[in-house]
């Protein structure tokens, strides 16, 4: 086996600056959510700190050897995710292993982590943990539905299943998704904020009502491995997205730029609203959103 | 030896074998069982492929039985499917009653699949599904008294999805004269429009009780829930793929020019799509496990229809695909249920908690089979979903999609709450001396665990004998290599990068929290949480367990409140009150009875022109 110095590279920097960049944009968000909440938030890179000091935490504690696994099925889900969304379009160093997998695959590895972490949690034996995963699983019923409508016309309109083809199908400004097929634009970032977990659809979360639900008995090192996860995690769809409706990018510099537009979208609409209840969210899910993405499909198919 | 006579002989035989060895020596009944399965299935690997092996003639009957690729899939997936299920029998049905009973049934019913699937006449079928559906509906009364009723359900839709293939089987023998298959493949698009329509539709109704399409599938749970758990992982794993051998069979080999069969195939598909989605619906609120798996198991069949009869070659080594799989990780969810029974005691997922510690090997093959139903990767069910949505995404079916989409994901819900009723949660003192299940309880399971691993890892393997039989439905096959999967506009799956990739991700986060700081890391139990500064008290159990999808159920409103049992019956119960209106003919008075004799000969003597042809 030949050894592609070059697609190495790629492959150990990935990680890592979606580590850097997932975790500044956690912090920055934290000062937007409080200059809107009247107050200074905490500097932006606290959440780097904050991990960091998990990291060097001496002792943890876990319930059992399932609950020892759940954060390495969570980290490998994130960044097996990862490697299969090409970060910059025609890269050779950042491609990865997106022409070997394609968006049927994405979608199952992303709920991959989730259910390796659901069953961490349940080894923990606290009841509010599995009550955050059976709201968690409830809610990924409704915004899976509109998501993979977005998906599937996107995936006609193109007749590809590969990120990597829609990506060159997306050369020009004009050419962008987001204005062939707005609709299915408007049903993925409806999507979006189910995925990401802003209010109102942070009832699995939840801090004032479940003790921050399924990761309340995680600390020190299974923590610190669950928030690098999730920043990765958080970077890998932000990622997506921007390749599927934004044309992707060629330099890290437009990529920031359009993830976190993107970004910014499940933000502002967190910051000004309050919790939704599971089945309220639920049947938020299937009614417009999944409107949309009927009418992006019915748009297509014509 | 090697030759269909030797397979169905070599079963039937040990079937009356171990009745008469139970009466004499109990001990060697067990592996008589179990040593003609392995031969069976032996002769059923060996057997060579498009051959008629057996023709005779009985009246003006043909009864041919012979081989062909697809034939020797199921027969196959019989096989190992009965050899497992006999072992895991040895330790779960010991000292249990009546077990002479319990293996001739079990061998019967694996004769009568052998039967059917050597079948090439439709009147051998008809015969060998009769076998089948009577000895399991043997095995499904087993167990007690009250589950007489439940059998009865079973008994009266498997009686009319037969009867639907005998009427089938008559309108085609009278239109063809001869029902063997070689003549009514070629002859079928001779008969009339009428004939053609009905005779496809009646056998898709016989054939879907046993794959259990809504509205047939009214049987499943409650027949799954009443049968030995050991019994029920053929019966969900092989017994209903019995009805997709059929269905596939008649969407693909009765091949007629007009085009109404594209309609067929369209609700069909439909049907199947609805039966995955309403079903997973109906599994998400179960309470017992058998009942949750029964309903899944209806689900899966859902998706395998569809696969059929959307009908692209991709979609149908789908169906295939998940057909093999299906019977796969559903035994060994059955096992782990039988195996939480033999131990525990119950099957109620409101009872049973936190067995994890006690019972690893079981934890980890459910955990498997787990992982495959849902289709998540690296393993085989990941190649089945695979494939089926990148066929229904080529063909256009894009509202199919969906429904099986949601279907899919509404799928993690149930199946996390099996695993986590029983395995994860706060443990529980009244089970503190649950040991784990015996070897020859854990090996089948654990066996199959690997095989879903394996399969994921070189679907190629598993793709070869499947392409042939796709091949004998007259569709051509799908490209793929050993590890690699592709579709029509040339996109590919590599499941190489994708475990290399998991795998070293996962053992390096291994490696990495085991070693970090070691000697610090400490285990507690489950009643040691984080509940807001409490301690739970020694008998408080706080697993959350009751309702657990209550927001779901919420969620989903008015959706689950039409039922089709409630339907059936009060079809049954005004069907009752007719005929007990009708039992009113029998007075007991002698003098009404010869009111009858004289009324009936008055009829008889004014009607005579119409019925005898002559004026008296």
């Amino acid at each position: 086996m030949e050894l592609n110095w070059i697609k190495i590279a790629g492959f150990i920097l990935t990680p890592i600056i979606a580590f850097v960049v997932g975790v500044t944009y956690g912090g920055i968000v934290r000062n937007i959510t409080a200059r809107v909440q009247n107050r200074f938030g905490p500097p932006p890179w606290q959440n780097l700190f904050d991990i960091i000091k998990l990291y060097s935490k001496k002792t943890a504690i876990n319930h059992g050897w399932m609950q020892h696994l759940g954060p390495a099925f969570a980290i490998t889900a994130s960044i097996t995710s990862l490697f299969f969304i090409p970060i910059l379009r025609d890269s050779e160093m950042f491609s990865l292993l997106s022409f070997n997998g394609d968006l049927i695959f994405l979608l199952y590895m992303m709920v991959f982590g989730a259910l390796g972490m659901a069953l961490g949690v349940g080894q923990t034996g606290n009841p509010n943990a599995a009550i955050g995963v059976s709201r968690g699983l409830s809610q990924m019923v409704g915004y899976e539905i509109p998501f993979v409508l977005a998906l599937v016309a996107i995936m006609i309109q193109y007749q590809t299943t590969n990120l990597n083809d829609i990506l060159s199908a997306q050369s020009q400004f004009t050419d962008w998704i987001i204005f062939q097929n707005p609709f299915a634009f408007i049903a993925g970032m409806l999507a979006l904020l189910g995925m990401m977990g802003y209010a109102p659809f942070d009832v699995v979360f939840a801090p004032a009502e479940l003790a921050s639900g399924p990761p309340s008995e995680f600390g020190g090192k299974y923590l610190a491995l669950m928030q690098t996860s999730g920043s990765i995690f958080a970077f890998a769809k932000l990622t997506l997205f921007a390749d599927l409706f934004l044309g992707g990018a060629e330099n890290f510099g437009i990529l920031v730029i359009k993830t976190f537009a993107i970004y910014m979208f499940p933000v502002f609409v967190g910051v000004v609203n309050p919790r939704f209840r599971t089945e309220q969210s639920i049947q938020f899910f299937w009614k417009w959103p999944t409107a949309f993405g009927i009418l992006a499909i019915i748009m297509v198919a014509w | 030896m090697i030759s269909i006579t030797g397979i169905l002989g070599i079963t039937f035989g040990a079937a009356l074998l171990t009745f008469l060895l139970h009466h004499l020596v109990p001990k060697l009944r067990n592996i008589v069982a179990i040593l003609a399965i392995g031969a069976t299935g032996y002769i059923a690997w060996q057997l060579p492929i498009d051959s008629y092996l057996l023709h005779f003639t009985v009246g003006s009957f043909d009864i041919v039985l012979g081989n062909s690729a697809y034939s020797q899939l199921f027969a196959i997936l019989v096989a190992v499917l009965g050899l497992f299920a006999l072992i895991y029998s040895h330790d779960f049905m010991a000292g249990k009653e009546r077990l002479g009973y319990y293996y001739m049934n079990f061998l019967i019913s694996l004769g009568g699949m052998y039967g059917i699937v050597y079948s090439q006449d439709l009147i051998s079928l008809f015969f060998f599904w009769e076998i089948m559906t009577w000895s399991s509906f043997m095995l499904v009364i087993y167990c007690c008294k009250d589950a007489q009723k439940v059998g009865l359900k079973y008994f009266v839709f498997s009686a009319i999805g037969a009867y639907a293939i005998l009427i089938a089987l008559v309108l085609i023998y009278s239109s063809l004269g001869s029902v063997t298959f070689i003549k009514v493949f070629t002859g079928f698009s001779s008969m009339s429009f009428g004939v053609q329509l009905s005779s496809i539709i009646l056998l898709l109704v016989g054939f879907g009780v046993k794959a259990a399409i809504m509205p047939l599938h009214v049987w499943a749970p409650a027949a799954y829930s009443r049968s030995p758990l050991a019994f029920t992982a053929v019966f969900s794993g092989a017994l209903s793929k019995m009805g997709v051998f059929g269905i596939g069979i008649v969407l693909f080999k009765f091949t007629s020019e007009s085009g109404y069969f594209s309609y067929v195939q369209t609700t069909l598909a439909w049907i199947g799509a609805l039966t995955a989605l309403l079903a997973t619906l109906y599994a998400v609120f179960q309470t017992d496990a058998r009942k949750l798996l029964a309903y899944s198991s209806v689900s899966q069949l859902g998706y395998i229809i569809v696969g059929l009869a959307v009908g692209t070659p991709m979609s149908i080594t789908a169906a295939l695909f998940l057909v093999i799989l299906h019977g796969a990780f559903k035994a060994i969810l059955f096992f782990a249920t039988g195996a939480v029974y033999y131990r525990t005691g119950s099957t109620d997922m409101n009872e049973v908690t936190g067995l994890i510690r006690k019972m690893p090997f079981t934890f980890f093959s459910a955990l498997l089979g787990i992982i495959a139903v849902s289709g998540v990767p690296p393993l085989g069910g990941f190649i089945s979903k695979w494939l089926l949505y990148e066929s229904l995404i080529e063909n256009n079916n894009y509202f199919l999609i969906i429904v099986v989409f949601a279907a899919s994901t509404a799928a993690f819900l149930y199946l996390y709450r099996f695993i986590f009723s029983f395995w994860l949660g706060q443990e529980e003192k009244e089970f503190v001396d649950v040991k784990e299940v015996p070897w020859t309880m854990k090996g089948p399971m654990v066996i199959l665990a690997l095989f879903t691993l394996v399969t994921g890892l070189y679907p190629g393997l598993l793709l070869a004998p499947i392409s042939k039989a796709v091949a004998y439905l007259g569709v051509s096959g799908v490209s793929y290599e050993t590890s690699v999967l592709f579709n029509s506009w040339g996109n590919k799956i590599d499941m190489n990068n994708v475990i290399a990739m998991i795998t070293v991700v996962f053992v390096s986060a291994f490696i990495f929290l085991s070693i970090k700081n070691r000697k610090r890391t400490r285990y507690v139990t489950t009643k040691d949480i984080h509940t807001s500064g409490e301690i739970p008290k020694e008998n408080e159990n706080l697993t959350y367990k009751l309702d657990f999808y209550k927001p779901f159920e919420r969620a989903l409103g008015n959706l689950l409140k039409p039922s089709v049992d409630k339907i059936y019956n009060r079809i049954a119960s005004n069907l009752e009150q007719a005929f007990d209106h009708l039992r009113y003919i029998y007075t007991g008075n002698g003098q009404t009875y010869a009111m009858y004799v004289v009324v009936f000969l008055v009829i008889l003597i004014l009607f005579s022109e119409l019925i005898f042809g002559v004026k008296l």
